[in-house]
């Protein structure tokens, strides 16, 4: 491969923007570590320092200790995963539904649910607060799961309305040919060919409900959800043991990503941009 | 399915018999939006229509006093530059990493692993670390006292660096730090849809273009671009939505030096106000302001496009 001037001056200033945006998107993260292990002498004063000498683990230790991290974890991780269980089960059928109906009338009921995002969630938040208060679902497992529910659902329609577009017809009417009832047809051709798709909008949600803040706000009195718990520490000033709470929260985005990113192969989200 | 409704299904009750599996499969999702979405929002509509202290409905009062509050003028100022301010350099940065990470290159699998991260971190976590690099003995201050050192050190140059305050300074400072810290938050998502697009383009179409004797910036104008331009479109229209409802960052950073309007209409509904009627109208406005730039959106850039192609 020949390498004219030209193309090294290319080279370079490829890999130096490469280099550029990747170290600016860890640089927060870098952060946030670098706190949580920071002694105050580094953190404070007019110039901190850029990294440490000295790292500490005493807030860590410190949040361990106080139970801060455990009970907010568990609430967390079990919202989460109920939370994509639950809209998996009901957006993958209706998305099903929608994606074998003819267009005019696909198109402005996939719209419609996007456009019931535009409202700002606090407004929608507040009157389901009320709600849920009446019925007494405030402070507890299912008020939340139901409110994280409300704007998974559209976003995980969209996703999987345009995998199963993109799975073709033929597949079934053969399954049919077959001597297939449509139910069984369902269950063991077309769901296991939208897994990919299926999968990513899974993450997604997952990812959603883990940091979800708002309605974990309105809908908690007692029980801390992970999000909450740092923002009353950023509320509160407490720097390293906010960095410590905030880096757990972190921590499970790393595999989740990583699988995350494997599985998007183009097909997934182009389908739904089509739509 | 085809072969299924060769048969005549006039009436709806037949017409159900059959299709008993697809309601049933997409009952409980338009249930549940209708339910919990669609009824609190015409609820808010209601509300914005009456007026606080007096039964009269409709009533344009809230409406009034909001449009009379300075606050709001502001917030709605606010919300509209960092909206415009973050997408666009949502999109162009955007763009530039989806192209690089188009290309192969040695450890792209990491690089691509690494931006996607800011997904998964929450909004408030993300808030709360800007609020570390961007205040007044922050770590972008830090970066440049030691930009300043290295500057120092060729002889005969003195640079006394004063540290800047970016978040409560007010003006377009604040509002420029929320439109970095929404763009770090939200770039993985418009890196994905960029790099969904780049790869539906079918190399030949590039190779067509170099047989012609195509330059690089000319195959990226002709070829790339135009048939990026849905992938554009789709960004746009979510990035709108989420942008100007910019909220937990607002509110997080800059929430007591300049408004935007989610924190505007938190500020009404909690103490000491606690209006819900000014709220509900803010968020009404909110609402309209979204689907108003979205159809502005459409209309000059989709058509026109359409209309030169």
């Amino acid at each position: 491969m020949r390498s004219s001037a030209g193309e090294r001056v290319g080279q370079v200033s490829f890999a130096a923007w490469v280099l550029l945006f990747t170290l600016l998107v860890l640089f927060p993260l870098y952060l946030l570590v670098m706190v949580s292990v920071a002694p105050g002498s580094a953190i404070f004063g007019e110039r901190p320092a850029l990294w440490v000498t000295e790292p500490t683990l005493r807030f860590w230790r410190r949040v361990i200790e106080r139970g801060d991290l455990a009970a907010p974890v568990v609430k967390s991780l079990t919202v989460a995963t109920a939370v994509t269980l639950a809209a998996i089960a009901l957006a993958a059928p209706a998305a099903y539904v929608l994606a074998r109906l003819p267009a005019r009338v696909r198109y402005p009921l996939v719209v419609g649910l996007l456009v019931t995002r535009m409202f700002p969630e606090f407004v929608v938040g507040v009157s389901v607060a009320t709600r849920f208060a009446q019925l007494g679902l405030v402070d507890d497992y299912p008020g939340l799961i139901l409110a994280h529910l409300i704007p998974s659902l559209p976003f995980v329609a969209w996703i999987l309305v345009g995998t199963f577009e993109g799975i073709p017809r033929d597949l079934e009417q053969a399954a049919a040919v077959d001597g297939a009832s449509r139910l069984q047809t369902l269950a063991r051709v077309v769901f296991p060919a939208a897994a990919p798709g299926i999968a990513v909008a899974a993450l997604f949600v997952w990812l959603y409900s883990w940091n979800e803040f708002l309605y974990a706000r309105l809908l908690t009195t007692s029980q801390n959800t992970l999000p909450l718990q740092v923002f009353q520490a950023v509320d509160r000033g407490a720097k390293q043991q906010m960095a410590a709470v905030a880096a757990v929260l972190v921590l499970p985005i790393l595999p989740v990503v990583y699988v995350l990113q494997r599985h998007l192969r183009p097909g997934v989200l182009a389908g739904a941009i089509k739509a | 399915m085809a072969h299924l409704s060769a048969r005549g299904t006039r009436t709806p009750a037949t017409w159900l018999a059959r299709r008993w599996l697809d309601v049933g499969c997409a009952l409980p999702l338009f249930a549940y939006v209708l339910l919990l979405t669609v009824v609190p929002i015409l609820d808010t509509v209601r509300l914005s229509f009456t007026g606080s202290g007096d039964a009269a409905f409709p009533s344009l009062a809230s409406y009034r006093a909001i449009f009379a509050s300075e606050v709001f003028r502001t917030a709605v100022g606010n919300t509209v530059v960092v909206a415009l301010l973050s997408m666009a350099l949502q999109l162009l940065v955007g763009l530039g990493v989806a192209l690089a990470l188009h290309r192969r290159f040695p450890l792209r699998g990491v690089v691509r692993t690494i931006v996607l991260l800011p997904l998964g971190v929450p909004t408030v976590v993300a808030g709360a670390v800007m609020l570390l690099v961007f205040a007044r003995s922050g770590y972008a201050n830090a970066l440049l006292f030691a930009l300043a050192d290295l500057v120092n050190l060729v002889p005969g140059v003195q640079w006394q660096f004063t540290p800047l305050a970016w978040v409560v300074a007010g003006g377009w400072r604040s509002l420029l730090t929320l439109a970095i810290a929404d763009m770090w938050k939200v770039l993985p998502l418009v890196v994905l849809i960029f790099l969904a697009g780049l790869q539906a383009i079918a190399p030949e179409l590039y190779e067509a273009a170099g047989v012609d004797g195509a330059s690089r910036w000319q195959r990226f104008r002709y070829v790339t671009l135009p048939l990026l331009a849905p992938y554009v479109t789709m960004a746009v229209i979510l990035r709108a939505i989420d942008a100007f409802r910019l909220f937990e960052l607002a509110l997080v950073l800059t929430g007591r030096v300049e408004p935007v309007l989610g924190t505007y209409i938190w500020s009404r509904y909690g103490p000491p106000t606690h209006d819900p009627f000014t709220a509900a109208a803010a968020a009404v406005v909110l609402a309209g302001l979204i689907a108003a730039f979205v159809a502005l959106y459409l209309a000059l850039v989709v058509r026109r496009a359409e209309a030169t192609a």
